[in-house]
């Protein structure tokens, strides 16, 4: 092994934003730093909750996000909704509950009404396809199905042969809707054919696919989407889900619907990670001293909303939407009107 | 909507890629050099380089590599883009004339991929088999090379590597082989791997070398026989070649990192290598014979010497070298056998680079509305400032020594067949010197005729063979052939002669307030009339209207006291036209001139300023009355002709040149300091050229055809980085940064440069207590270390020679300045904010901003305020100082305690980069967060924010168009306007900042500045553009943005969407996809924008091409929509090219 070479004032001038300003400007490629940098802060934003306390669970509420006011709501489900999707273009809503009977429902939202287009009975939980977003991808246990979204008719079954039965399986489609990864096994859309069942390292969480279509990310495990070979390992993902932001970076969250609905059993777990989706090297962690419950990324990648759920001691639960802005520093302006807000709302 | 149109007056000037083969004729050795969109091929000649063609690609230039085909005895050129075009190009010479074909092309990017943040890579197999590329995160991209294809397909094929930092093909493999550096977590090692063509996919791995040294980033493959590969770290050099290993540690390499190479012999025993610091270094590879054929013994590394700070290196021949830069000129450079100094390198040629252009500072320092930009350009030891200003410029041939000359005039003497002119007449104070050009001989000579002991007031050749003398006392009529005195005038009296003009037929003299009117006849001067005006005659001209008689019906008369313009009719001298001009400034030259067929008078004055006017060629009549400002002393006006069109000379301390075109009249700057006297000469070794007298010589030049760009460069040593202007001192103040190396006496700089010459050097005495006792790098340096020093000099504005250097302590840095007055305080200051880097902090936690007061050759550090970050941007803001420091936008005033004092204060940025301000709006830049209007509203001393531009982009420059227009640029090469919706109904809308246009520059602004190129106050104003944006970028070009109204922009468009399908270019990138918008994956046309580039190219079609363009085009002229004609079109384009 060769000696390292003593430290480089020019490499080491790129951590610092002021020498690194300097060097962006001098034509030096310095995107990742910067990259990095912005996604080291997190500012609360917006703060929407709901106005009705006696909310019993199962409602499907729209907020306008500039000023938190809630625009209508519907009662979607008997039991609490435990995941949402919207397509892209923000008229559909897809809301899955899986207490007792489990179910998945699709909605088309226009004139500030819900409207109901489609009832997935026994799907705990269901995603928009990528590409054309004309399908829908139910997961039921170990199986998942495709959709159709406009007739609701089933396109396609996978069942895996071998089920891994991760208990919390979540069927996923690729980006390019090739691909799906269902309980730790991949499928071929097309013919329908099982690829691959990947190694079960964990009891719960079956995996997502990396945007770039080259990985799988399976809790802490990378692996390699044409080799399947174990890349590396992320211990920091342990039972976290990971959500990837347009700017190339990975938030891993353990989520509050993933845990279980016996609150003995639930451990604490109040913060975020931001890892680099390049290389899952760690960029920050965020504790948000709430729990999350779910956490979601704006189309731009500008702004993250975490559902944190607050239940202390003294004051009863309560569970809002909390927006935060990418890169913005933590203003003491802000924390004061947050905790100004916060004490009128335990009042 | 909003319109814009965008040109580039100076295109972008760093090298991004050079290379040497044999591409025009197996025989033709050929440099090629990229520049951001653009490919130049040079023919290397053994008298220099010859530029033999420029050609544009629609696209940024990323990779230029070049490969001969095994069948081949030509090379050809690969070019990738940073849109992922790809193209093969071959230069075929047909008659003389180069074309460049595109022999394939293709697009080879990937919908799903993501894109490699370390920027791409891209190699050519040696056998021309297949090019590999680094285009993508994860994947390596094969192009297969089929000969006959014309379309490049790409197969992205799994590289399980993460981070890559080099790839190329071994030689003399049997599969094309790729080797890699790549790092993981354990450090960077470096693999091979086999690629099996046929089924597109990596075979195996056939040698690899793991924890080569943690820094290195280059390869340099070696060819056959000896093959492997050279690995460049930043201490070390390893060969390697699967089974055969040497390494060295050159003692000579500095801190900096090995950043390109070139390969000096076929056999592949040599290289050169050229690092950051600007050193060139000679690798030897030494070889033995052995049973398995050569291989590598030991390696050797020398320093030649100093180059400027390389980006790419080629070897051409005979010992000469073509240095590529990016953050200094570029250079051509010899190799010495011997060391001269201690440095085989000589440089033989270097090519102006402004980049990177980091700000710039438009200053107007003649008043005349045009703008001078002066550049901080270039990096390190490179750096300079570039003086760039607009001009005709003169092309020196001869200089003659000779002070005090106070008039000029070239005659044809004794010569009567030839075309040509052979003397020049100059007069001094008490007399005169007569000089004949014979050739490129200048001797002097005498004509008896001639009155050599009095000052000459005019000199001329007149009709039938005789010349012309004035002189105070006399009109000397003299023989041209045998240069004897004829017949001679004196005012009666022997009054002295105060003023005279003539023609070849006519002479005007006056003497006082009388004016003479005499003819010239063979043999003999005639006085015909005789008149005496109300004041004194001040300056008179006879000049012909009508080119094609030789006599004038016509005089005019500049008065003193009374301050007019009087037209006077032959023969009789009778006063028919009197124009007073306003002022009390008398006129020193007067002129009667036609340009374009319309005839004007000229008239000016003592102060450096002109009046102009249409003239009526009957009635003498002055209409359409003009002023323009030409310079500060009084002005001299001569006509000239140059390429068979009438121009005028103004002579003056700011010389100027005025012509007309499309009907109005064009003043151009010329690029000389002080011109007191000119003529125009014709002499067979000088052809149409002009005599040019200043104070202390006479030079003979020919003048350019065109106003273009004149770039003068001051050379610094050390990097600017920040630039102000101050008019009540007449300084400069730049920032810079030198690089001091510590030793055992603590740091010394490594050279001299701009901050250790000045006149005064003063040091910052004022050291901020460092943050959390945080480690300097400045405490504890070991000897060899770098340190950066940070310096502020005045510069001063005429002579750029730097008055004064205030040195700061490491890690202080500069990183913002301005020049301001504040509050009631008569001083202007300048504002300096820096911050204390430390390297392993995210940012700066202190800064200060200090207010410095130069005054006296003096500079007094009046007050200083400390911050809490980095302030990254200081506008002046109604008589404040506004700043933006990391996140927050602040605003201070001056205090009658001369103390800043914050007012208000606003977060909500990531960093707030830049900042411009007009009225009580302000414009802020973020570093991902785009744009954002802030309003300050005085009365509750607070920041509002009124709106913002909701989608990320990472800012790299912003300007405000008008109070509702945002101009940003970010750092894809993208530029866009956001426009505030007043008219919009709720708040929510109001508070967006919709993005109305958008366009893709392809090269990165990194400043933008309200100014002109060309002369703004002459009212002449020829295209209906709307104010001026200059700006500066990444790739040293410079540009103009300016607003246009939307049926100009409607016909402009009209025409640009024919010119896409006319003009094809090179490499076949289609010009929409070139000037869409893209961000990471989102894609929008360009809108709003029209391609001055594009539009400009117009005039470069033939005839055919050019109706072909216009054919249904329709435009407005005179409230009257119409079809287009090619004239119409021509006229409106060369208009717009007058802007630069």
């Amino acid at each position: 092994k060769c000696p390292d070479p003593k430290p480089s004032r020019l490499l080491s001038s790129n951590y610092n934003l002021t020498s690194r300003h300097a060097r962006t400007q001098a034509g030096f490629n310095t995107g990742r730093f910067d990259r990095r940098y912005v996604h080291t802060h997190f500012s609360p934003w917006r703060s929407i909750r709901s106005a009705d306390y006696e909310d019993p669970g199962g409602d499907g509420r729209v907020f306008n996000m500039n000023d938190g006011v809630e625009q209508f709501f519907s009662n979607c489900h008997n039991f609490s909704v435990d995941a949402i999707k919207a397509n892209r273009a923000g008229d559909l809503v897809i809301t899955s509950s899986f207490w007792r009977t489990p179910t998945s429902i699709l909605w088309s939202i226009a004139d500030d009404e819900f409207k109901l287009k489609l009832r997935l009975p026994d799907v705990t939980y269901c995603e928009f396809s990528q590409t054309a977003q004309d399908r829908l991808l139910g997961t039921q246990n170990e199986c998942a199905t495709l959709f159709d979204i406009n007739t609701g008719s089933k396109v396609a079954s996978f069942t895996p042969t071998i089920p891994n039965l991760y208990t919390k399986n979540r069927a996923t489609l690729c980006r390019t809707d090739e691909l799906i990864l269902s309980d730790g096994v991949l499928w071929d859309v097309r013919s329908g054919k099982e690829i691959h069942k990947f190694d079960k390292f964990n009891q719960c969480i079956s995996g997502v696919f990396h945007p770039n279509c080259l990985e799988i990310i399976a809790n802490t495990e990378v692996w390699d989407l044409r080799t399947f070979h174990l890349l590396q390992t992320v211990p920091v993902l342990d039972q976290r889900n990971c959500t990837f932001s347009p700017m190339h970076v990975i938030y891993g969250a353990s989520l509050g619907a993933d845990r279980d609905h016996d609150m003995e059993t639930t451990t604490y777990d109040t913060s975020f990670n931001v890892l680099d989706a390049y290389d899952y090297s760690s960029i920050a962690t965020i504790d948000v001293k709430r729990n999350i419950n779910d956490l979601s990324v704006s189309a731009n990648g500008s702004l993250i909303a975490v559902v944190e759920d607050y239940s202390g001691y003294e004051s009863k639960q309560e569970t809002y939407v909390k927006i935060y802005a990418v890169g913005v520093k933590k203003s003491e302006r802000s924390e004061e009107v947050r905790a100004v807000k916060e004490l009128a709302s335990e009042v | 909507m909003s319109h814009h149109y965008v040109v580039t007056a100076q295109k972008p000037t760093a090298v991004v890629a050079c290379l040497t083969g044999n591409f025009t004729s197996p025989t033709d050795l050929n440099l090629i050099i990229a520049r951001n969109n653009q490919v130049e091929i040079d023919l290397v000649t053994p008298e220099g380089l010859r530029p033999l063609k420029e050609i544009n690609i629609n696209g940024t230039i990323a990779v230029m590599r070049h490969f001969r085909p095994p069948d081949s005895n030509k090379d050809l050129l690969f070019i990738l883009t940073r849109r992922y075009n790809v193209m093969i190009l071959e230069a075929r010479m047909v008659n003389d004339v180069i074309t460049v074909v595109t022999k394939a092309n293709g697009n080879v990017s990937d919908s799903v991929g993501i894109p490699s943040e370390g920027g791409v890579i891209a190699a050519i197999d040696p056998k021309a088999r297949v090019i590999g590329m680094c285009l993508y995160q994860g994947l390596f991209t094969i192009i297969p090379m089929d000969k006959d294809a014309s379309e490049l397909k790409a197969t992205n094929l799994r590289m399980d590597e993460l981070n890559v930092y080099d790839v190329e093909f071994l030689h003399g493999c049997l599969n094309p082989t790729v080797i890699v550096i790549h790092k993981d977590n354990d450090g960077r090692h470096v693999k091979s791997h086999e690629i099996n063509l046929r089924e597109k996919e990596f075979m195996k791995i056939a040698w690899k070398q793991d924890n080569v040294e943690t820094e290195a980033t280059m390869l340099i493959p070696v060819p056959s026989p000896i093959g492997g590969v050279i690995v460049i770290g930043r201490e070390s050099i390893v060969y390697h070649d699967g089974s055969n290993y040497h390494a060295v540690a050159p003692l000579t390499f500095r801190q900096s990192t090995i950043n390109c190479y070139a390969r000096v012999s076929s056999n592949g025993l040599r290289y050169l290598l050229g690092n950051m610091d600007g050193q060139l270094y000679m690798l030897f590879l030494g070889t033995s014979e052995t049973s398995k054929g050569v291989t590598v013994k030991d390696i050797k590394v020398e320093q030649l010497g100093e180059i400027s700070i390389p980006e790419c290196i080629t070897y051409l021949d005979n010992g000469f070298l073509y240095i590529g830069a990016r953050h200094g000129d570029s250079q051509l450079v010899r190799l010495n056998s011997e060391a001269i100094d201690g440095s085989y390198v000589v440089p033989v040629e270097n090519f102006t680079n402004l980049a990177p252009i980091l700000d710039i500072a438009v200053v107007d320092l003649d008043r005349q509305g045009q703008g001078q930009i002066i550049t901080c350009s270039g990096s390190f030891k490179d750096g300079s400032l570039r003086i760039i200003r607009i001009g005709i410029g003169i092309q020196e041939h001869a200089c003659i020594d000779l002070p005090g000359i106070k008039g000029m005039w070239s005659l044809k003497v004794g010569v009567d067949d030839s075309p040509y002119e052979n003397t020049l007449v100059l007069a001094f104070v008490g007399h005169t010197r007569i000089l004949t050009l014979s050739g490129e001989e200048v001797e002097e000579t005498e004509i008896p005729g001639f009155a050599s002991d009095l000052q000459t007031f005019l000199c001329s050749n007149v009709d039938f063979e005789q010349l012309i003398q004035v002189t105070s006392d006399s009109v000397r009529l003299v023989n041209c052939a045998t240069k004897a005195l004829v017949d001679e005038w004196r005012p009666k009296g022997d009054r002295a002669i105060g003023v005279v003009s003539c023609n070849t037929t006519q002479i005007v003299v006056a003497s006082a307030c009388d004016i003479f009117y005499i003819v010239i006849e063979d043999g003999g001067l005639k006085e015909k009339c005789r008149r005496t005006l109300a004041y004194e005659v001040a300056c008179l001209d006879i000049t012909p209207l009508d080119e094609t008689q030789n006599k004038s019906d016509l005089v005019a008369v500049g008065l003193w006291t009374d301050i007019s313009a009087v037209i006077l009719s032959l023969p009789e001298l009778e006063t028919i036209y009197t124009e007073k001009l306003s002022g009390e400034i008398i006129p020193r030259s007067i002129l009667m001139t036609t340009f374009e067929g319309i005839h004007y008078l000229l008239c000016a004055l003592g102060d450096g300023s002109m009046y102009y006017f249409i003239m009526d060629q009957k009635t003498g009549q002055l209409t359409d009355k003009k002023k323009v400002t030409l310079g500060t002393q009084p002005t001299t006006l001569r006509t000239f002709r140059s390429l068979s069109t009438t121009n005028v000379f103004a002579c003056s301390d700011r010389p100027t040149v005025i012509y007309s075109s499309n009907h109005k009249l064009v003043f151009s700057n010329v690029n000389l300091k002080e011109v007191n006297h000119m003529c125009s000469l014709n002499a067979q070794a000088y052809p149409d050229s002009l005599a040019l007298a200043n104070k202390n010589a006479v030079i003979l030049g020919t003048i350019d055809e065109i106003q273009k760009l004149h770039i003068r460069t001051v050379p610094l040593g050390e990097g600017p980085r920040r630039i102000a202007y101050q008019e009540a001192s007449q300084t400069f103040a730049v920032s810079t940064l030198r690089i001091d190396v510590h030793g055992r006496g603590g740091a010394k700089p490594l050279r001299n440069s701009a901050s250790t010459q000045a006149q005064n050097i003063t040091c910052s005495s004022n050291i901020l207590p460092k943050p959390g006792g945080g480690n300097s790098t400045a405490a504890n340096a070991e000897v060899g270390q770098e340190i950066d020093v940070h310096n502020l000099l005045v510069i001063d504005q005429n002579t750029f020679e730097v008055l004064h250097a205030h040195q700061f302590v490491s890690p202080e840095t500069i990183s913002s300045l301005m020049s301001a007055k504040l509050g009631d305080d008569p001083n202007t200051y300048y504002v300096v904010a820096t911050s204390l880097v430390i390297p392993e902090e995210p940012e700066p936690k202190v800064g200060r901003i200090i207010i410095f007061h130069y005054h006296d050759n003096k500079l007094t550090q009046v007050a200083e305020t400390k911050v809490d970050g980095t302030c990254y941007a200081l506008v002046e803001f109604n008589g404040k100082v506004l700043a933006g420091i990391g996140s927050f936008v602040r605003l201070y005033e001056w205090t009658n305690e001369k103390e800043l004092r914050m007012e208000c204060n606003i977060q909500n940025m990531i960093a707030a980069l830049y900042l411009k301000a007009k009225g009580d709006f302000i414009l802020v830049g973020d570093l991902m967060r785009s744009i954002t209007l802030l309003q300050h509203k005085q009365m509750e001393g607070i920041f509002v924010e009124i709106a913002r531009d909701c989608e990320p982009k990472w800012m790299r420059a912003v300007e405000i168009l008008d109070d509702d227009t945002f101009l940003g640029s970010e750092t894809n090469g993208n530029l866009f306007v956001c426009q505030k919706d007043s008219a919009a109904t709720t708040d929510e809308e109001r508070q967006l900042l919709p993005e109305l246009a958008r366009f893709h520059l392809g090269d990165t602004v990194n400043v933008f500045r309200h100014g002109s190129l060309v002369m703004q106050n002459v009212g002449e104003r020829t295209t209906p553009i709307n104010g001026c944006v200059l700006y500066g970028t990444c790739n040293g070009a410079i540009g103009i943005v300016t607003q246009i109204p939307q049926d100009f922009y409607d016909f402009l468009h009209g025409l640009e969407e024919r010119l896409k399908k006319i003009i094809k270019s090179v490499g076949k990138i289609e010009h929409t996809y070139y000037r869409n918008f893209q961000i990471n994956t989102k894609v929008e046309p360009s809108e709003g924008f029209i391609d001055g580039d594009l539009i400009e190219s117009f005039l470069d079609l033939s005839r055919d091409k050019m109706r072909d363009a216009v054919q249904g085009l329709e435009l407005t002229l005179n409230g009257e929509r119409k079809g287009a004609d090619v004239e119409d079109v021509i006229k409106i384009v060369e208009d717009l090219t007058r802007m630069h």
